[in-house]
């Protein structure tokens, strides 16, 4: 479902340029679970960001669901936004000022489609029923994150892209959101993740080991 | 959700931000509000000394070479010796002005419109000192001079009767009741006038017919004042009419004087819409400034609502919503603002005027200050929908 190939990816020109990518190639089935590893700096957060098309590759192509993603133009990388992949990032990122049903129906809103009923729907299934009207500061870390998975799933895209989701929760917390995933893989969603956590890379189908900007290892579970 | 509820609560939880943005945008709609409202009393006060001045027109014979005024205002000479305005061509003089009103208003009414005053000037010797006699038409001049008061007596209602200026009464020792003789007419003083601040105050004022008589002048007038019954009269038209038509006659209309003032005025506005002009310019430039740094605040969120499916002209529409709310509490802060300030400095630049809240000016207030604040929010807005989500979540 999606191909990966020889994707490289440098920052700045000439001597100061940094190779954050190095003719990365892997593919990803449709409902599998995959998780990008590696140190910091290791490449795997620019990876996700330009599968999900938060940023340019340099070289390469991507292929989602037999469309090349790397030539698409703002306005199609924002239909592919909005239909097809879905973000869930380590700092959450809900929106301040809205409460936390509102956060799930942000997507929807750009779509121009009204369905409350889906998003309270996703809010109940992340146990949230009762914390809808919360705004995110008057909700916990792991509670932010659930409003995120929910706010992710509200457009039921193709492909989920998580970075990090556990990166700022204690093991506990961690743990049940991982649960979540596992959860939603076994609904037959397709999830990539970026984790430094042993656990996460136990439970995916496939683990991607990043190093310079380079896959060193793919481990098949 | 729609969008606009999305920016109303971001607006609502940022909102001292938000009213921190708007200051520029009051700034300048004040500065113009507080300009049109003082240019507007001006006018105002303009207008009002214009009917104080009393007469739209004033008629002179040809020839010149006595000075002579109305209120503050010099309207020429004229002659008291041989050269003066004949009283039978008063009704050619009402048919022209009545006749030219009625076109300019388009008006039927049969009857008389304009006031008519003449007045017959003559100098004579009284109680052994030289001053002018003026022959008037009392119900004609009362009603010209409405800013006349009797101060001490009544007002003239019969033949051989005097009203004296305020100056003249106390040179001549004059009071209610006195008498005297003028080339052998024994007239009475009946009242005295409060102070003028004018010509009137020298001179004694008696029914016209008097003096005619005692001069041997029948049928003769020094001047004719003629007072429209309206500001948007014609009197420049009516003059040139009368010039026109009747010879040895000089119409002198007062409004191309007052038009001077006017002028002037006019020039003032211009400065002071100059003026708003920058003032608006620094304002918009200070909006920039403000939402330039609420786009850098707000770089994560931007950077949300793209990760989540925003485009770019959703973005640009949420920063028009916002300044179209900042517009509007700009337009009305503004407006309260300008009025305040026109009601200190109004009457510092027009002396005696009275500044007065204008309706109207509060939607144009609104409509400015939302303009300024969209324009300002333009680049700001573009500069957004430029930054990749990527770097949105980097400078976090």
């Amino acid at each position: 479902m999606l191909e990966i190939k020889e994707v490289s990816k440098v920052y700045g020109q000439g001597e100061g340029s940094v190779v954050a990518l190095d003719n990365v190639s892997f593919d990803v089935d449709k409902g599998e679970y995959v998780a990008l590893m590696g140190h910091s700096g290791s490449g795997k957060s620019t990876l996700l960001n330009i599968i999900g098309g938060l940023d340019r590759l340099s070289v390469g192509s991507i292929v989602l669901d037999g469309q090349r993603l790397d030539n698409l133009d703002e306005s199609e990388l924002v239909r592919i936004r909005r239909d097809k992949i879905s973000y869930v990032f380590q700092q959450y990122h809900l929106l301040p000022s809205l409460s936390a049903l509102e956060n799930v129906l942000l997507p929807l809103t750009f779509r121009g489609v009204d369905r409350n009923g889906r998003a309270m729907e996703l809010l109940e299934k992340m146990g949230l029923g009762k914390r809808a009207t919360h705004r995110p500061s008057q909700l916990s870390g792991g509670e932010q994150q659930r409003v995120a998975i929910a706010r992710a799933l509200v457009n039921d895209p193709l492909l989920t892209l998580a970075d990090e989701p556990t990166g700022n929760m204690d093991q506990k917390t961690g743990s049940e959101i991982l649960d979540l995933f596992d959860q939603l893989n076994a609904e037959g969603r397709t999830i990539i993740m970026v984790t430094h956590n042993p656990d996460a890379a136990k439970r995916a189908h496939k683990v991607i080991v990043l190093r310079d900007g380079r896959v060193v290892d793919c481990i098949v579970n | 959700m729609k969008l606009h509820q999305v920016v109303l609560k971001d607006v609502v939880r940022r909102k001292k931000r938000v009213l921190y943005a708007t200051v520029g945008v009051v700034i300048a709609s004040m500065t113009v509000v507080g300009i049109l409202t003082i240019a507007l009393a001006g006018r105002a006060r303009i207008y009002s000394q214009l009917e104080k001045y009393g007469a739209n027109l004033s008629l002179l014979p040809a020839t010149k070479s006595l000075d002579t005024g109305l209120g503050d205002l010099t309207l020429g000479s004229v002659t008291v010796g041989e050269n003066y305005i004949q009283e039978d061509k008063l009704p050619q003089i009402r048919q022209i002005t009545d006749g030219e009103i009625r076109r300019a208003l388009k008006v039927e009414d049969a009857g008389d419109i304009a006031t008519i005053a003449p007045q017959l000037l003559v100098q004579a010797d009284v109680k052994s000192a030289s001053v002018i006699l003026a022959g008037i038409d009392p119900v004609a001049e009362s009603k010209i001079k409405s800013w006349w008061q009797v101060a001490k007596g009544k007002y003239l209602d019969g033949p051989d009767q005097a009203l004296v200026g305020s100056t003249a009464a106390e040179l001549l020792n004059m009071s209610v009741g006195d008498a005297f003789e003028v080339k052998g007419q024994n007239l009475t003083v009946v009242g005295v006038l409060g102070e003028t601040g004018s010509g009137d105050d020298y001179r004694i004022f008696v029914p016209l017919k008097a003096v005619q008589t005692a001069f041997d002048k029948q049928g003769l007038l020094s001047t004719v004042d003629i007072r429209a019954l309206c500001n948007a009269c014609p009197v420049e038209i009516i003059a040139d009419a009368i010039n026109k038509e009747i010879p040895g006659i000089r119409a002198v209309a007062v409004k191309q004087v007052a038009a001077t003032e006017m002028g002037m005025l006019d020039k003032i506005n211009k400065l002071m819409m100059a003026l708003g002009g920058i003032t608006l310019l620094v304002g918009g430039f200070g909006v920039v400034n403000t939402l330039m740094t609420s786009v850098h605040e707000r770089i994560r969120d931007i950077g949300i609502m793209k990760a989540v499916g925003a485009s770019r002209r959703q973005i640009i529409v949420a920063f028009i919503y916002e300044a179209i709310l900042i517009g509007i509490i700009g337009g009305v802060l503004g407006y309260g603002a300008g009025t305040l300030l026109a009601y200190i400095i109004g009457p510092l630049i027009f002396e005696g005027s009275t500044v007065s809240f204008v309706a109207v000016y509060l939607p144009i207030s609104i409509a400015l200050a939302v303009v300024i604040a969209v324009v300002a929010t333009l680049y700001p807005a573009y500069h957004a929908t430029k930054i990749r989500i990527a770097d949105c979540f980097r400078a976090v």
